[in-house]
């Protein structure tokens, strides 16, 4: 086919549909492209917006799923797309987590907003990100190595939280870290507040505000991600992930490719435990750097479909609902031995996820309607 | 405290915690160093082992029979995990780590719904038998009746005399003969010709006529043997839980990846030398989790040093020289 035919048969591209903004957001390196997949897109985003109100969803439980998806989602990137394994993505979560925690008890009182904490919680983990990723990155460390020192990390930093009860030595401003109790006081843990004086917008995380806030974030999040997967830094994790060293043979230096998707992970990482420790007013050791709190990140993305953004994203909010009813409905034992299996039988029958399959079926369903119109369009040539 | 008595307990110290090491890592390290595979679910297969001595011992078996049955019990679970999940993903290493993270997962979970949070603790062997440094009684191995004529009638140790258990030193005297019975296994024995000539190469060995997917089997079953016993010997020193492995991994992978998949043995030994004496140190100056952490940077710094581990390293010199 030449470039001039590709112009005048938009059939088998959508340029014709009048959403040119939608070419920004898809592309090659996300599933789901052209009306039918934004028009369920449409659909499902209504149908969550109108889910408290008329589906009697309970938001107390429910927004937990949503900051899940944020933290999926930071594993997707690096792990999914740029090929990077890392089996401690809790780590930057926790650290946002206690950072928005520290910076909050402190600072709220005095502005009355959480910015500073929101901020302090997305840049303290990509600080540490970048500190840990260039030692990694440019001693060019083995993907298996990787994978297990960040859990490795993970777990250095739950045993050191969990000896900092002591309230005279690891106390900082007005707040304690407190061991395996959580960062205290608990009751000064602010929740997510923006605006400045008067006009100040608290948001309970127990609340339908919170679940709507979320929402729209994860969405804002969601599509600005879609984007920058399909630009060229996209292309180049997908390169970096299946040949670092043609990429470098390229001329691209793999090493700082690396670095940047591993900072911008940590990043988002950051931000879903700043709105979780925000959630709940509470941060503990056992809760963001545990083994069970690494493996889930890993079972979701795994499951759902690591090398896709919006598969990591619904894995992670499927498990987590499945996860939830099985411990409200069994036992939390079962709930953890039913996700192991997940985990085990997707890796065997759908190693590329659950999510994957199902997309790629309902794609050829669709993909079948436009077969007509695409054979007429091969005629004309 | 004298001098002397400050060099035992160092010693003490550094054979323990390369016995912990040694025991924890030779297993792993057969696996990684044959197959390149990572196996999460090590710890759990050591935790296997230790819920199977302790089952032995509850019917009145006596502990080096219970732990070889350990040893048995852990190896056949390892060769059916392998032929049912894990031979899928020799070709892909990341997945390979999270299907056996997800199976550590489930074994650890089927423990802890079929017996509970844990087991009853087992007696350690020659409690009674204890090594006196120091002081007015110099240096002495004591059973009960002269550690109480030590004591006296106040119950206590007279100024300056340091006791030692012995059942370390035995830990550390069967983590050797572990390692020479591996090492004349794989280099004095068809069975570890077979195996070794998989490990460099694979396709040829299979047109030599070896099978390699049971030489496969058989080294995974031997790894987790090997994690079996030492399952079954911490299990007389330490509580007995469903997530009794779990602490054991981490350290297993780092001596592992230090000394490197070149050389399994001998850069297991030069691994555990450094490690265990870097531990040895930093936990008699600072604290236990100081030594840990300053474990870890260590196995970081020679890694940036050496990427392939110590074995790989020392053979890259040795070609050099060549």
């Amino acid at each position: 086919m030449t470039g001039r035919a590709d112009e005048t048969t938009p059939v088998n591209s959508h340029a014709k549909i009048p959403f040119g903004f939608l070419r920004l957001v898809e592309g090659p390196q996300t599933m789901g492209r052209g009306w039918p997949f934004w028009t369920g897109f449409a659909i499902v985003i209504l149908l969550a917006f109108l889910a408290p109100t008329y589906f009697g969803i309970r938001p107390y439980r429910v927004n937990e799923f949503i900051v899940s998806g944020f933290l999926a989602a930071s594993l997707s990137i690096l792990w999914g797309y740029a090929g990077i394994l890392s089996l401690g993505q809790a780590a930057f979560f926790g650290v946002g987590g206690y950072v928005f925690g520290i910076i909050g008890i402190n600072l709220f009182d005095a502005t009355g907003n959480t910015h500073l904490a929101l901020a302090g919680g997305i840049l303290a983990p990509t600080v540490f990100a970048a500190f840990v990723g260039a030692i990694m990155f440019f001693a060019r460390l083995k993907g298996v190595y990787i994978a297990i020192l960040m859990l490795v990390l993970s777990l250095l930093l739950e045993t050191f939280m969990l000896q900092t009860a002591d309230p005279e030595v690891y106390r900082i401003g007005e707040a304690l870290l407190g061991g395996a109790n959580g960062l205290r006081p608990a009751s000064d843990i602010p929740s997510v507040a923006f605006g400045w004086g008067e006009a100040v917008a608290e948001i309970n995380g127990r609340r339908e505000g919170f679940y709507y806030f979320a929402l729209t974030l994860l969405i804002v999040v969601y599509l600005g991600l879609r984007m920058l997967l399909n630009s060229s830094f996209g292309y180049l994790l997908v390169a970096v992930r299946e040949d670092p060293d043609r990429t470098e043979t390229f001329g691209y230096d793999v090493r700082l490719i690396q670095l940047a998707v591993f900072c911008l992970s940590a990043a988002l990482a950051g931000l879903a435990g700043s709105l979780d420790t925000a959630r709940i007013n509470r941060v503990d050791p056992e809760l963001v750097f545990s083994v069970s709190a690494n493996i889930m990140v890993v079972i979701w993305v795994a499951v759902g479909g690591r090398k896709d953004l919006t598969t990591a994203i619904l894995g992670a909010i499927t498990l987590e609902w499945l996860y939830l009813w099985l411990t409200t409905s069994g036992s939390p034992e079962y709930a953890t031995l039913v996700m192991g299996g997940i985990l085990v039988a997707a890796m065997l029958i759908a190693p590329e996820g659950v999510f994957v399959w199902i997309g790629n079926r309902l794609g050829r369903l669709f993909g079948r309607s436009r077969t007509p119109a695409a054979k007429a369009a091969e005629a004309r040539q | 405290m004298d001098a002397f008595t400050q060099i035992f307990g160092f010693a003490f110290q550094y054979l323990d915690s390369a016995a912990y090491l040694i025991l924890a890592a030779l297993g792993l390290s057969i696996i990684f160093g044959m197959m390149g595979v990572i196996n999460m679910a090590h710890g759990e297969l050591m935790m296997i082992g230790a819920y199977i001595t302790a089952f032995c011992m509850y019917g009145g078996i006596p502990a080096p029979i219970a732990i070889l049955l350990a040893g048995v019990g852990a190896g056949i679970a390892g060769m059916i995990l392998e032929r049912l999940i894990i031979r899928h993903f020799y070709k892909q290493l990341l997945s390979s780590l999270v299907v056996t993270w997800g199976l550590s997962m489930i074994i650890s979970q089927v423990f802890l719904i079929m017996f509970g949070p844990n087991m009853p603790s087992l007696p350690t062997p020659f409690s009674d038998i204890k090594i006196l440094v120091g002081g007015e009684v110099g240096f002495a191995l004591v059973g009960a009746e002269g550690f109480a004529r030590v004591t006296g009638e106040t119950g206590r140790m007279p100024p300056g005399v340091e006791s030692f258990g012995i059942y370390r030193l035995v830990m550390f005297a069967v983590a050797v003969l572990m390692v020479v019975a591996v090492w004349l296994l794989l280099r004095k024995t068809e069975f570890g010709a077979r195996a070794r000539a998989t490990m460099d190469n694979p396709t040829m060995a299979n047109a030599l006529g070896i099978s390699t997917p049971r030489i496969y089997a058989y080294t995974f079953g031997l790894g987790s043997a090997l994690a079996g016993i030492a399952g079954g010997l911490f299990a007389l020193t330490s509580a007995i839980t469903p997530y009794f492995g779990a602490a054991y991994t981490a350290r297993a992978f780092i001596t592992v990846v230090v000394g490197g998949a070149a050389g399994v043995i001998n850069g297991l030994v030069a691994s555990v030398a450094a490690l265990g004496g870097v531990q040895t140190i930093l936990s008699n100056l600072f604290s236990v989790y100081i030594g840990f952490v300053g474990m870890i940077a260590a196995a970081f710094l020679i890694l940036l040093v050496m990427p392939t581990g110590i074995s790989g390293y020392m053979e890259k010199l040795r070609g050099r020289s060549r």
